[in-house]
């Protein structure tokens, strides 16, 4: 064992970084961003949950219930239809009603005042945070008050099947969109890039096969292999967890295998910027982190600060999850989600026409 | 600067390849300069030159892998984007370029198929190649098992799959050893004799001896052209390698 030996070796690895700029880059960055977005995803409370206030309480007691909530916590809106109002929920546009009927002041002095609350448990964090924020307002109340305050809650649940949901059922269909897109995404990366690198590329394009015919063989291939990783998340979710899925699993089976297409003609997009394997693999975390922060994994959307938000909506991972929400946790089957279907198959077009421009792109070149 | 023409009968047969003042610019950097050569039909030809004269660019833009800048470019009378084009030309790379996570058989089977050959086709197609190129009895082993020899035998016989009846070869032996080498260029002599049409790119002046006609290239552009023995004699030595490098000096001084 010489020393010298060993700091010789020490000091090529480190001399090969000064004439890799990208990897110095990923070294710094990554590990920044890393914490930045974990931290704001682990640290966050949920915020702006998005509640609707039905008052038709007589006297002040609702009102200064209501304004003893933490207006920052919950996004609290003011309706007058109730029926309407528990649509809204039902229907995923909010995920509570607070309902205090015209008694409730009266209820209060005289032994027992009730309000109903509509709850949407579908996501664990936002319909958590809904009763906790409840329960501290009801305490600050009392402070402010006083006396005593005899308030009962009536909670109905807008998805009953998903009464118990734990938060694990509404982590599953995050995880299982953030696996199948990170996979996806990494494999045909690696792929084309190896495509490009041994000169298979080049042997495919003197034949008479297409771009076009090229980029979809692949996509057919990723479809297939994305239901088989799907059925896999599932049967271990289910059988292991015990995880909730009321709706139909081939329509969540749909939006999985959809979203294995839109990560893999993103795959073969950013191919074209990679030179080696190596560099495609740097490409990575700074994909795959902020699609963890955005498409409302483990952040509800409505929790990230406003102007971040439209962000999400341009990533396709978060409407896959939403469906996947809306059909695991909601029951809801073909008719409720063929938006989140039609968006991801928007994408899945938008995508693959690109990713067959620029293949054509390089061989003009 | 000298430029010696070959002297053939004019006109008698088809061009199998026309490159005529082409130009393939990369920013200022002319990687092609003015590049102009015909390839008769059923000839072997042979683009000589340094690492680095353009050779492989030339056989790319001929591919239809990459386009020029400027200049006329003619394969079978086609441009070499046109569709028609493609099962009439057989490529064979310098690298590999084959799937090395599969078989021969399964990598030929690929191309054929992209070709449009029917299974029957495809299978009898594919059992003449690997005979011809002495692969049966590796047929179906994984390319990243085979040797450097292999390989190169396995990348041939992919070229051929189309039955082409241009077959352009970027460096065919480079690494190859002694022994493959001879076995190739019976192979292309075979085939020559047959009516394909071969146009080759080396940097062993040796090799290229067999050749019908010859082009020394030199950055980009042609030092000159014909047969191995009318080159030899305009530059008044008896190897091509002398000539090339007597070519290039004076090039240098004009």
């Amino acid at each position: 064992m010489r020393p010298t030996r060993v700091l010789a070796v020490t000091r090529k690895t480190l001399s090969a970084l000064r004439h890799d700029p990208r990897t110095v880059a990923l070294m710094l960055l990554a590990p920044i961003m890393a914490m930045l977005i974990f931290g704001f995803a682990f640290g966050s409370e949920t915020k702006h949950v998005p509640v609707l206030v039905v008052n038709e309480d007589q006297g002040p007691l609702a009102g200064q219930l209501v304004s003893q909530l933490d207006h920052v916590a919950l996004d609290l809106s003011n309706a007058t239809d109730l029926a309407a109002a528990r649509d809204d929920v039902r229907e995923g546009r909010a995920v509570a009603v607070l309902h205090f009927p015209a008694g409730f002041s009266a209820g209060a002095s005289s032994g027992g005042a009730h309000l109903d609350l509509l709850l949407d448990t579908t996501n664990s964090q936002l319909s958590g945070a809904v009763v906790r924020e409840m329960a501290a307002a009801a305490q600050r109340l009392l402070q402010s008050r006083g006396a005593p305050l005899p308030v009962t809650t009536d909670v109905t649940y807008a998805h009953p099947e998903a009464k118990d949901a734990r938060f694990i059922d509404s982590f599953v269909p995050g995880i299982m969109a953030f696996a199948v897109t990170l996979f996806t995404t990494l494999l045909t990366l690696l792929a084309f890039v190896g495509e490009r690198t041994t000169g298979t590329l080049d042997r495919l394009r003197v034949t008479p096969a297409t771009e076009a015919e090229i980029v979809l063989g692949y996509e057919i291939a990723f479809g297939v292999i994305a239901a088989v990783q799907a059925t896999l998340l599932l049967a271990v979710a289910i059988l292991l967890y015990h995880v909730l899925v009321v709706g139909p699993v081939l329509v969540a089976a749909l939006l999985v295998i959809l979203t294995a297409i839109d990560a893999q003609a993103i795959g073969i997009l950013i191919s074209a910027a990679a030179q080696r394997e190596g560099q495609a693999v740097q490409m990575i975390p700074f994909i795959i982190l902020p699609v963890f922060l955005l498409s409302g994994i483990f952040v509800p959307v409505e929790t990230l600060p406003s102007w971040l938000r439209p962000l999400s909506y341009l990533l396709p991972p978060t409407w896959a999850i939403q469906g996947l929400r809306d059909v695991m946790l909601r029951g809801w089957g073909l008719e409720h989600v063929w938006l989140h279907v039609a968006v991801l198959l928007g994408f899945a077009l938008l995508f693959t026409l690109l990713a067959i421009a620029g293949l054509r792109r390089s061989r003009a070149a | 600067m000298s430029f010696i023409q070959a002297r053939g009968e004019a006109g008698a047969v088809a061009d199998a390849v026309v490159f005529e003042d082409v130009v393939k610019a990369y920013g200022k950097f002319h990687a092609l300069d003015g590049l102009a050569f015909r390839v008769r039909e059923g000839e072997m030809y042979g683009l000589l030159g340094p690492n680095g004269a353009g050779k492989t660019t030339a056989i790319r833009i001929l591919a239809g892998l990459q386009r020029a800048t400027s200049g006329r470019v003619e394969v079978l009378g086609r441009k070499p984007s046109d569709p028609e084009v493609r099962p009439l030309v057989g490529y064979m790379p310098q690298e590999t370029a084959l799937y090395l996570d599969l078989t021969v058989r399964e990598n030929l089977d690929l191309f054929g198929s992209l070709y449009g050959m029917s299974r029957e086709a495809r299978a009898k197609r594919i059992d003449d190649l690997l005979e011809f190129v002495e692969l049966t009895r590796w047929a179906d082993e994984l390319i990243t098992k085979l040797s450097g020899g292999m390989k190169h035998r396995a990348s041939l016989a992919a070229a051929l799959l189309p039955k082409p009846r241009l077959l352009v070869l970027d460096e065919p032996t480079v690494g190859v050893d002694p022994e493959l080498r001879a076995g190739f260029w019976q192979r292309f002599e075979r085939m020559g004799r047959e009516g394909t049409t071969i146009l080759l790119t080396t940097h062993y002046m040796d090799e290229a001896r067999r050749c019908a006609r010859v082009g020394l290239m030199r950055r980009g552009r042609l030092l000159a052209e014909g047969s191995p023995a009318e080159i030899m004699a305009a530059a008044g030595v008896d190897n091509l390698e002398d000539a090339f490098l007597r070519l290039a000096g004076r090039g240098a001084e004009a």
